[in-house]
């Protein structure tokens, strides 16, 4: 802070003690018009050569008239320009920068990397069907993968603080705006594939689903399900089984976290059918619970509240936008699905804090 | 609507085309200022906008309550009532979630049953900041240092998309003048403006955005997962995060208001080549210094009342200056450290003017060495700041010590690069950067919108993908 003796300005109504239009010597002023033609050509010059990677952005939009639009333009735009070899030219330089073009979405640095785990010896040649964790060692920590979108990456970054790293270590995996409905933008069901094969997680933990109020597509971007339609829960909930399945074929433990109920009540209705899906595959499967976030953090009457209360202390836990947790409430939640792991599958309660 | 954004690029060439278009009549001018400045603001939310002008509102009666008394127990009673109805919305806003949940713990550990209503109050944008300027356009009325504004002016005044969400925070003199007189279409300072937006985003979206990926966010995650070195270097990378971060943000608000032809006063000023902590608070966010000096600890007294309460008052301005960034202990600690640092800083000076203790050699080693000492003190405030606990910022402080040994691969070339990029900024030589500016100036449109164009295009691939908002947005 600035102390008091240093004078405060005393004038009446008076502007700055020197003029708007005062410019440092040798400095050229230009008219407002020219200074349009400046800012135009400069974002359009930029549009085109950034149009590949907006238009990668536009197509991890939801479906909208947003999005619509923005490929409606870019398409053509970068089509030109594949035509002509700028998109090479523009690629090329995006990597000569350390951006690579074709880099999975939704990650950067949240992601962690994968480490590679060697295939283990299955007894008959099957991995084993049991329903207890490991017991982990210091020299062997239990593998603990986060997957799924941006809440996967609120309960992964509090997984790190609330597992004990010499006991467990977390390969954080979540990535934003993703989902199972648009494995076309990004193919959860292929990185959950590659997870399993080169880092085989004891125990993956699922929150995903938030972004798939949108029409399922096949990964070349064909239509498989029109969200609203009949055919839509059947689908969705055999894709949910597929990834499920996925995840323990190595004899991994799966808990799926259940969407919490969001201050928006027109999605309510979305998303208990989708937590419903969730709870039928954890029922139909080995080795794949499925933990109860609505309930959890519902109010006492069934409606959204921000705060939490665990008997003790009432504690803040939503963020604003009414969907995400807060850190508070990203603690409260990986705390609560630890304990929930040590009642499905015995995991060892010295691996985490509270 | 953030800045890095197509969609403020489209909005701005909009607005710019239709202020200077418009420029020559101000009774259309000012309304489709105020205007652009609203849908700038609903972008977000439609329904702040609502707030914003009852804000207006609130402030311009208040005002002119003020204005009208003569008797000055009056003017005084206006002012309390005015500065209370201006502030209530910031305090409903920012503070009821947290005093919900404090109030009914502290009465649960005394035995005692509270139970408010559990409201979320979602914080609109930019709050903190146009309840300061509408608070310092009252109290200016109420000292006499300005004149009551036209309802349009006041309106223009607090929502001037350029300052609106993060700052600066502009004094009324600084601002409302500038609205009442015409800006000349044909001098604009393109090459300011555009060095000061460019350089912004590339401190935004290059340095910022890449250190809190790589390092921050990481280690104040989880600070037991960390060595060492990476603890420290994860609390200097987040030093130089906030600033690039910050200063990012106002160089481009800063910038912006230059296109269209407004002066904004500047808030920063080098800040980590400060050689002491007073000094550090005249370099960073100095328009939210000189307003808690101004509106804050002037008021209270100053220095003008005693020793002792020159340190009280100290800390009462830095505790609430702590709290008006967050509603958080960890925010309230953080004004409290700075507080005390400034109180020692004053003890150290009225000892030196006493003749108690030796002023330091002033030498360039002793300059560094005080450098160094202020940034480390700075640091470690930070530290408080940028952790989501108290025991968290706990946690890292001591990992610092307790983890050598420990693999760091996080600490990479490239952080450190970005780190000492941050860094080098506050000793460059002004002069090589006016010669940039003065050579761009010299530029006819059809270059400079190519530069433009390829500066863009290198920070946009150099940063990190998506748009990570601006940290001073949550405040």
């Amino acid at each position: 802070m600035t102390t008091d003796t240093q004078e405060r300005p005393a004038t009446r109504n008076e502007g700055p003690d020197h003029g708007i239009d005062d410019l440092p010597p040798g400095r050229r002023a230009m008219p407002a018009g020219r200074v349009l033609v400046v800012l135009l050509l400069g974002i359009l010059l930029w549009g085109l050569l950034y149009a590949p990677e907006l238009r990668r952005s536009s197509e991890a939009q939801p479906d909208g008239i947003r999005r619509t639009v923005s490929l409606a333009i870019l398409r053509p735009v970068v089509w030109v320009e594949d035509r002509l070899g700028f998109t090479g030219l523009i690629d090329n330089a995006s990597s000569a920068l350390g951006r690579h073009p074709n880099e999975a979405v939704g990650g950067g640095a949240d992601v962690d990397p994968l480490p590679s785990v060697p295939p283990p010896s299955h007894p008959n040649g099957h991995p084993q069907r049991d329903t207890k964790l490991r017991e982990p060692t210091t020299a062997k920590p239990l593998r603990v993968v986060v997957v799924g979108d941006s809440l996967a990456q609120g309960i992964g970054s509090f997984a790190e603080r609330v597992f004990k790293p010499s006991l467990v270590d977390v390969i954080k995996q979540g990535r934003i705006s993703t989902g199972l409905a648009r494995p076309d933008y990004f193919n959860w069901p292929a990185q959950m594939r590659l997870i399993v094969d080169r880092s085989r997680p004891d125990l993956t933990i699922v929150m995903l689903g938030e972004n798939d109020a949108q029409s399922l597509v096949t990964p070349e971007g064909q239509p498989v399900a029109q969200v609203g339609t009949g055919d839509f829960p059947p689908a969705y909930e055999q894709r949910v089984r597929s990834f499920a399945r996925l995840a323990t074929s190595e004899g991994g433990h799966v808990i799926w976290v259940g969407l919490p109920n969001p201050r928006d009540t027109r999605r309510w209705q979305f998303i208990e059918r989708q937590n419903g899906a969730f709870q039928a595959v954890a029922d139909q499967l080995p080795n794949v619970a499925f933990f109860d976030t609505w309930n959890t953090f519902a109010a006492p009457g069934g409606g959204y509240t921000a705060y939490y209360h665990d008997g003790k202390q009432l504690t803040l836990v939503r963020a604003d936008d009414g969907v995400h947790f807060n850190a508070d409430g990203y603690t409260i939640l990986m705390r609560l699905v630890a304990r929930f792991a040590t009642q499905q599958f015995q995991l060892d309660p010295r691996t985490y804090e509270g | 609507m953030l800045f890095p954004t197509t969609d403020f690029a489209i909005f701005f060439c909009l607005v710019f085309l239709g202020h200077w278009w418009l420029n020559h009549n101000p009774r259309v001018w000012k309304p489709f200022m105020i205007a652009a400045s609203y849908v700038f603001y609903g972008w977000w939310n439609w329904r702040y906008v609502f707030l914003l002008a009852a804000v207006s509102v609130i402030t311009q009666v208040s005002a002119v309550a003020v204005d009208r008394q003569r008797q000055p127990k009056r003017r005084t009673l206006a002012l309390a009532l005015g500065v209370a109805a201006t502030i209530a919305p910031l305090l409903y806003f920012k503070y009821y979630g947290f005093f919900t949940v404090n109030v009914t713990n502290a009465a649960t550990t005394f035995g005692l049953h509270v139970a408010p209503p559990l409201i979320q109050v979602v914080l609109p944008v930019g709050v903190s900041f146009y309840t300061f300027m509408a608070i310092a356009y009252v109290v200016d009325i109420y000292r006499g240092d300005f004149e009551i504004a036209s309802w349009v002016d006041l309106f223009l005044y607090l929502s001037f998309f350029p300052h609106l969400v993060a700052g600066p925070i502009v004094r009324p003199n600084e601002l409302i003048p500038q609205l009442v007189v015409r800006r000349d279409p044909r001098h604009i300072d393109v090459a300011g403006a555009m060095w000061l937006i460019l350089g912004g985003l590339f401190k935004k979206v290059v340095i910022a955005n890449y250190l809190a990926g790589a390092i921050v966010d990481p280690v104040f995650g989880d600070p037991a997962r960390h060595s060492s070195p990476e603890a420290i270097i994860g609390i200097v990378a987040y030093a130089v995060q906030i600033y690039c971060d910050f200063s990012g943000y106002t160089d481009i608000a800063i910038g912006v208001a230059k296109l269209l032809g407004f002066r904004f006063p500047q808030n920063f000023d080098r800040p980590y080549s400060a050689r002491s902590i007073q000094e550090f608070w005249r370099r960073w966010h100095m328009t939210l210094s000189r307003w808690l000096r101004d509106y804050l600890y002037i008021p209270l007294g100053g220095s003008r009342k005693g020793t002792a309460r020159t340190y009280v008052n100290l800390m009462i301005t830095m505790l609430l200056g702590g709290l008006w960034h967050g509603a958080a202990w960890h925010f309230v600690v953080w004004g409290g450290l700075h507080g005390a640092y400034l109180a020692v800083g004053h003890w150290k000076d009225g000892k030196r003017e006493a003749g108690q203790l030796a002023e330091p050699p002033d030498t360039t080693l002793v300059h560094w060495m005080q450098r160094l000492a202020t940034f480390t003190l700075v640091c470690i405030a930070w530290t408080l700041f940028r952790a989501d606990s108290v025991a968290t910022a706990l946690a890292l402080l001591a990992r610092t010590v307790t983890a050598w040994g420990l693999p760091s691969p996080l600490v990479t070339t490239p952080v450190l690069l970005a780190i000492s990029a941050g860094l080098v900024t506050q000793f460059l030589p002004h002069r090589p950067a006016e010669r940039l500016k003065v050579a761009l100036s010299r530029l006819r449109p059809v270059p400079l919108g190519i530069t433009v164009a390829v500066v863009l295009f290198l920070i946009s691939t150099l940063g990190p993908r998506g748009v990570a908002p601006f940290i001073y947005f949550q405040f």
